[in-house]
């Protein structure tokens, strides 16, 4: 039946492999939504982020012939435009979100622009002659059954992607900057009561975001697929944001929800096949989301009443035995 | 002259024209580089959507859409609550009305209005939850509105698919709505108005949908200004603490605010699948409750200054799209220019208005009153 | 030995016209535990910020070592070895008790933080000072005092030689206090200077060397704390220059109009705020609560106006009890409420003064016709209460920022009182507005209770409750330290000590006239 031909295939190695590499231009935006919510400055952006670093660089590939050269300037590119939301919002105050809605629309309506300016098709850029990313073979690793399919031979951003999440883990916890960044996100007043300088944090922060989030985008042009489509992105820029909630804003949470969200969307595809509906599927990861959301404030509602009345049953004790007394 | 520039209204259109003359400045420039016909090209641009009927047509219908969704996004935004969920709540809108236009076996003048208002109420469904959220759980409501659109798209895309669609279909998309199930145009096909009627029932798609904008428009007004609700979701707005201490049920009114700014989405949606599009398509909305925000914010959240932004964003999505058509340019040279509109007008730093400065000051009275003469004392930590 | 700290002449005068310090001349001497004493408005508390750099003097000069130092912020004061623990705790909830201490000058190991050294680094400060503190303890379970020794130790870290407390016992249970005190004699034996602004006269004569009081923006005196006593600290705290001009008929009495009954709350970092308050409200009298503002004042008018719920005890007006209500419900019994912040709950200042007026009235006729609120009658409201409080503004459509500290209070006075209210509660009306609002809020304030409203009034300006009150109760530590039935016949300084808690009237002695 075709049933269990579907659950042969999702517990396939070929499944697992491909959530991993499905997973990957979530969790790379994911960890810039990470690091600029946890210095306060909540980058809405991340959309136009990899839609500009997608796009820049499959052309530079293509009219340079040289994948590095197109990597590199997707990154350039992708930081510069966070650069921008960083300006607007630190030094000429817009609002970050109005800032970062504004710059997303700027993405996608400048990257469908030049597109047909550069090859005249305003679907994808399949007339250039953009490259790809190499794919890695673990040696040793990849003789290994089932497990080496998982692991070796992904394109490289997919193993950026898992030390980058280790990497912004040693960054948040264990350097001075990403201690000060924590403490510039949860308390600023105090940070410059420490000397801490607040701003220059931030904008640091967002730029940091920038070259995570052009490593996603870059990934869906150059190694996902090899071309750029027009809105490819699809809504990964908020996805992630719901990841670094869901993940408890914390790396390695952040990362497991990405794949998650990764999951569900490989998921729906295989259930494609039964014509079971995608979008159920699909659906799970935001209504988990949400009751995520839902959860964490139950709890903490609950922590401050039992707190209080914690409190309270301590001193009317004192205040019954003082009149008692 | 002093005293013109010194009326903070002044400033602020301004600022407004300063913006966006920078911005149709610089996609012109832009322009000049790309097309072989510069002028032409930005000529259609910036008189296409007056050039011919049907050009108009498309305007107006688009801005009636944009006008909706702002309407909706400046209800929660004057109660400072940022309800990014009217794409969502479009989407139910357009799904139910749909639907409700395709399959319910009534007579148009009863199919329809059950249509209007079951996007009415599906809106308000969906704004309600986030407002719940916000205000007994005090959830952010940015990510819970972000995550209800998600899942409102899904749940489209779902029955679009698999319920709607004809079995034999090659895209997804639905028949046709009936006849019983369109709007009528705004004209009324009597026999003296025959001409206008045709005119307009031919080239363009404004539906009667047009009147129940106006009506919206006005009820928007009017609820928010000049009923209790409205005074409740203003002092929310401006200052919480003082609401509370005053004696507002701030938890209730801020669950209707966000539901009530769902009706306004849900009629955007109606408004896109029973006026324009006549029929359930998929991608119906790409990123119009996005560009809602931006009519809004323009306006400062006015629902009376909304039709005006709407209509000039529409404008520049119109006249876009007749610039594509007569010449080598694409219409996305547009979402460029209304970026850099959204920037530089919401930029506090840029050109500060005066109320920005009277707001700098009052932060120093502020501070100064803080300080004298309670100098000292034992404050709770 | 030339003193360690030596501040000659500081002036501080604000744009609003205050003087805060006038001509202060103030010495410290390495190695001594200094009080500075001083009723709220005296100057302390600028004058440190003045030493600690988050101010800057008007005209003055500062000494420290004999050079003399200029400080633009903060950082610059603790270079030169000067820190200040705050009330409001600078700290990270999320973090640990070692990264907080540590914060901003963290020990590096190359690219990446020596955690262990932080957390040595803490260890051995804590010992060296006896400040116990647990390094691996996340900031946001623990307890007051140990994050209040996080404050010390993170100013000791930067090398602080001179430290001083704001109210350091304002927010710790008297075991903490205890403790406290424990630590700062260990902190001088190892060569530290402490200087401690407070108003509890008991903690000055347990733990300091000298005392220096304020008043006034002067200093009144330094002694040593061996020859001063609390009663003489009092009067010298207390005392006042300007008598108000306040005419008041008789008092007449009604009824009783509010019983409050053993009033308690705790605040959610587990200090006891109000401790069994209880007292009558009576129609056509001023009640008036004297005391140094952190006694618990803040949180018995909360309490009475629905902004919080007590831990314990009630508050009824006639049958219906009042407290646990919303403020909503509050105000339907017939209680008005002028809040002591009034930029933070009394107005919205962003709102036109016409809607200011309105915000309990305006679900109900006049202002509210059927479904609509009616704009004309908002309007005439707004010119009526203007012409009638004197509000000075062109027209009620502005905001209500464009207005005065003086005319804004007036606003919400004219709100408050134009409900007809059967109880008024006032929580320093008049602080930080000018002169003529100052008598005109007074004045109305006096015909409000002389036509028969019950008044509280909450004020932390000593010789307004004096001169407003028929009756008198003085809180101190959450507790009424005592009740004055005839507030003509009492001496400020009487008034002092038992607001300073150097006095107290007995249980029974008060029964009869709360």
């Amino acid at each position: 039946m075709k049933f269990d031909l579907v659950l042969k295939g999702i517990f396939s190695a070929m499944f697992l492999a491909s959530i991993m590499r499905i997973s990957t231009p979530l969790i790379l935006p994911a960890l810039g939504g990470l690091i600029t919510e946890l210095a306060g400055a909540i980058n809405i952006a991340l959309e136009g982020i990899m839609l500009t670093s997608a796009f820049t660089g499959v052309v530079v590939s293509a009219f340079t012939q040289n994948i590095w050269l197109g990597v590199l300037a997707g990154i350039a590119a992708g930081v510069l435009f966070s650069a921008i939301l960083a300006y607007f919002h630190l030094y000429l105050e817009t609002d970050i979100i109005l800032a970062g809605i504004a710059l997303n629309i700027m993405a996608t309506g400048g990257t469908i622009f030049l597109l047909y300016i550069l090859t005249g098709d305003k679907g994808n850029s399949s007339t250039l002659a953009s490259g790809m990313v190499p794919v890695v073979e673990i040696p040793f690793i990849k003789d290994i059954p089932f497990f080496g399919t998982i692991l070796s031979g992904h394109n490289i951003f997919v193993y950026a992607a898992i030390v980058l999440t280790f990497l912004t883990y040693i960054m948040l916890y264990n350097t001075k900057f990403g201690i000060h960044l924590r403490a510039v996100g949860e308390n600023p007043t105090a940070a410059t009561s420490l000397g801490i300088p607040v701003r220059s944090i931030k904008f640091t922060s967002i730029l940091i975001s920038g070259f995570l989030a052009s490593l996603g985008g870059l990934n869906l042009s150059m190694a996902y697929l090899s071309l750029f489509q027009r809105e490819m992105t699809a809504g990964r820029g908020f996805i992630a944001l719901a990841a670094v909630y869901l993940g408890g804003r914390r790396p390695w949470g952040t990362f497991l929800a990405a794949i998650l969200f990764g999951a569900a969307d490989a998921l729906s595809n295989q259930f494609g096949t039964l014509d079971i509906p995608s979008q159920w599927v699909q659906m799970i990861p935001y209504v988990i989301t949400i009751l995520a959301l839902v959860i964490y404030a139950l709890r903490r509602k609950a922590q401050i009443t039992e707190q209080t009345k914690r409190f309270q049953e301590r001193e009317l004790a004192k205040v019954n035995n003082n009149n008692n007394a | 002259m002093r005293k013109f520039f010194s009326n903070p209204a002044v400033r602020e259109g301004l600022r407004v024209l300063i913006a966006v003359s920078s911005a149709l400045l610089l996609g012109f420039i832009v322009t000049l580089f790309v097309s072989e016909d510069p002028l032409g090209a930005y000529k259609a641009f910036l008189l296409g959507p007056v050039s011919k009927f049907n050009r108009f047509g498309d305007w107006i219908e688009e801005s009636i859409t944009l006008i909706f969704v702002g309407l909706s996004v400046a209800i929660a935004f004057k109660a400072n609550l940022f309800s990014m969920g009217t794409e969502g709540q479009l989407l139910l809108g357009a799904l139910v009305s749909g639907s409700i236009a395709l399959f319910v076996p009534l007579p148009a003048i009863l199919r329809i209005p059950l249509a209007i208002i079951a996007a009415m109420v599906a809106g308000f469904i969906w704004g309600w939850i986030p407002g719940y959220l916000k205000a007994y759980l005090d959830a952010n409501e940015i990510v819970s509105t972000l995550m209800l659109n998600a899942i409102a798209l899904k749940l489209y895309d779902y029955f679009l698919i698999f319920h709607i669609k004809p079995p034999d279909a090659g895209y997804n998309s639905s028949d046709f709505f009936p006849k019983e199930g369109t709007l009528m145009s705004f004209i009324p096909n009597l026999p003296f108005l025959k001409g206008v009627y045709t005119l307009f029932s031919d080239k363009t798609n404004i539906t009667i949908m047009l009147y129940i904008l106006i009506i919206a428009v006005i009820a928007a007004y009017y609820l928010i200004y000049r009923t209790p609700f409205g005074y409740k979701l203003r002092m929310i707005g401006a200052n919480i603490k003082f609401a509370r201490y005053g004696g507002i049920n701030t938890k209730r009114t801020i669950i209707l605010v966000f539901a009530i700014s769902g009706i306004f989405g849900g009629l955007a949606g109606a408004h896109l699948t029973m006026g324009i599009h006549t029929k359930l398509i998929a991608n119906i909305s790409v990123g119009m409750g996005f560009e809602g925000i931006v009519v809004s914010i323009l306006a400062r959240n006015n629902p009376l200054l909304i039709p005006f932004t709407g209509l000039a964003y529409g404008y520049l999505r119109a006249g876009a799209n007749v610039m594509e058509r007569a010449s080598d340019m694409s219409r996305e040279m547009v979402f460029v220019i209304q970026a850099l509109i959204i920037l530089f007008v919401t930029a506090e730093r840029f050109l500060p208005t005066i109320q920005k400065r009277i707001e700098m000051r009052k932060e120093n009275n502020t501070h100064m009153e803080k300080l004298a003469p309670s100098d000292g004392g034992s404050h709770e930590v | 030995m030339a003193p360690l700290v030596d501040m000659r002449s500081v002036v501080k005068v604000y744009p609003n016209g205050v003087i805060a310090n006038n001509g202060v001349n103030f010495q410290i001497e390495k190695g001594e535990i200094h009080a500075i004493v001083g009723e709220n408005g005296a100057g302390k508390t600028t004058l440190m910020k003045i030493l600690y750099g988050l101010e800057q003097p008007t005209s003055g000069e500062i000494f420290i070592k004999g050079e003399k130092v200029e400080f633009k912020n903060p950082l610059d004061a603790m270079h030169e070895g000067v820190g200040m623990v705050h009330q409001n705790f600078m700290q990270v909830p999320s973090f640990t008790v070692a990264e907080n201490i540590v914060l901003g000058h963290e020990p590096t190991e190359r690219l990446f933080l020596d955690k262990k050294k932080s957390v040595e680094v803490t260890e051995e400060l804590s010992k060296r000072y006896g400040l116990y503190v647990e390094s691996d303890a996340v900031t946001e379970t623990i307890n007051v005092g140990m994050r209040q020794r996080i404050e010390i130790l993170k100013i000791l870290y930067l090398g602080a030689e001179i430290l001083i407390l704001d109210e350091p016992t304002a927010v710790l249970t008297p075991q903490e206090i205890k403790d406290l005190f424990k630590a700062v004699r260990v902190l001088v034996e190892q060569g530290k200077t402490i200087i401690f602004i407070t108003h509890k006269l008991r903690e000055v004569k347990e733990i300091s060397d000298r005392v220096t009081v304020m008043r006034n923006g002067k200093i009144m005196g330094t002694m040593l704390t061996s020859e001063a006593t609390r009663k003489g600290l009092a009067r010298m705290m207390v005392g006042r220059e300007v008598f108000l001009d306040i005419h008041k008929n008789a008092m007449k009495r009604g009824k009783n109009m509010m019983s409050i009954r053993d009033l308690s709350f705790v605040s959610d970092t587990g200090r006891p705020m109000l401790r069994d308050v209880s007292f009558n409200l009576y129609a056509g009298e001023i009640l008036g609560i004297a005391g140094v503002e952190g006694n618990g004042q803040t949180e018995l008018v909360e309490v009475l106006t629905g902004l919080r719920v007590p831990a314990a005890g009630w508050a009824t007006i006639g049958e219906k009890v009042v407290t646990g209500k919303t403020p909503r419900e509050v105000r339907m019994a017939g209680v008005a409420h002028i809040p002591e912040d009034r930029l933070t709950n009394g107005l919205a200042v962003d709102v036109s003064i016409d809607d200011n007026l309105i915000v309990d009235r305006f679900f109900e006729p006049p202002i509210r016709k059927g479904l609509l609120i009616d704009y004309e009658e908002i309007e005439k409201n707004g010119e009526d209460m203007i012409k009638e409080f004197g509000i000075l503004t062109p027209n009620g459509q502005l905001p209500v920022s464009s207005l005065s500290g003086g005319n804004m209070q007036k606003v919400v006075v004219a709100r408050e009182f134009s409900s007809s209210p059967k109880i008024l509660i006032a929580a320093q009306p008049t602080r930080g507005i000018d002169v003529g609002a100052t008598e005109f809020i007074r004045e109305q304030l006096v015909k409000k209770r002389t036509d028969g409203a019950a008044v509280l009034l909450v004020s932390a300006d000593l010789a307004e409750v004096m001169d407003l009150s028929d009756r008198i109760i003085t809180m101190f530590e959450g507790e009424i330290t005592g009740v004055f039935p005839d507030a003509s016949t009492v001496e400020e300084e009487e008034l002092g000590y038992y607001m300073l808690g150097v006095k107290r009237q007995s249980k029974k002695e008060m029964e009869a006239l709360l």
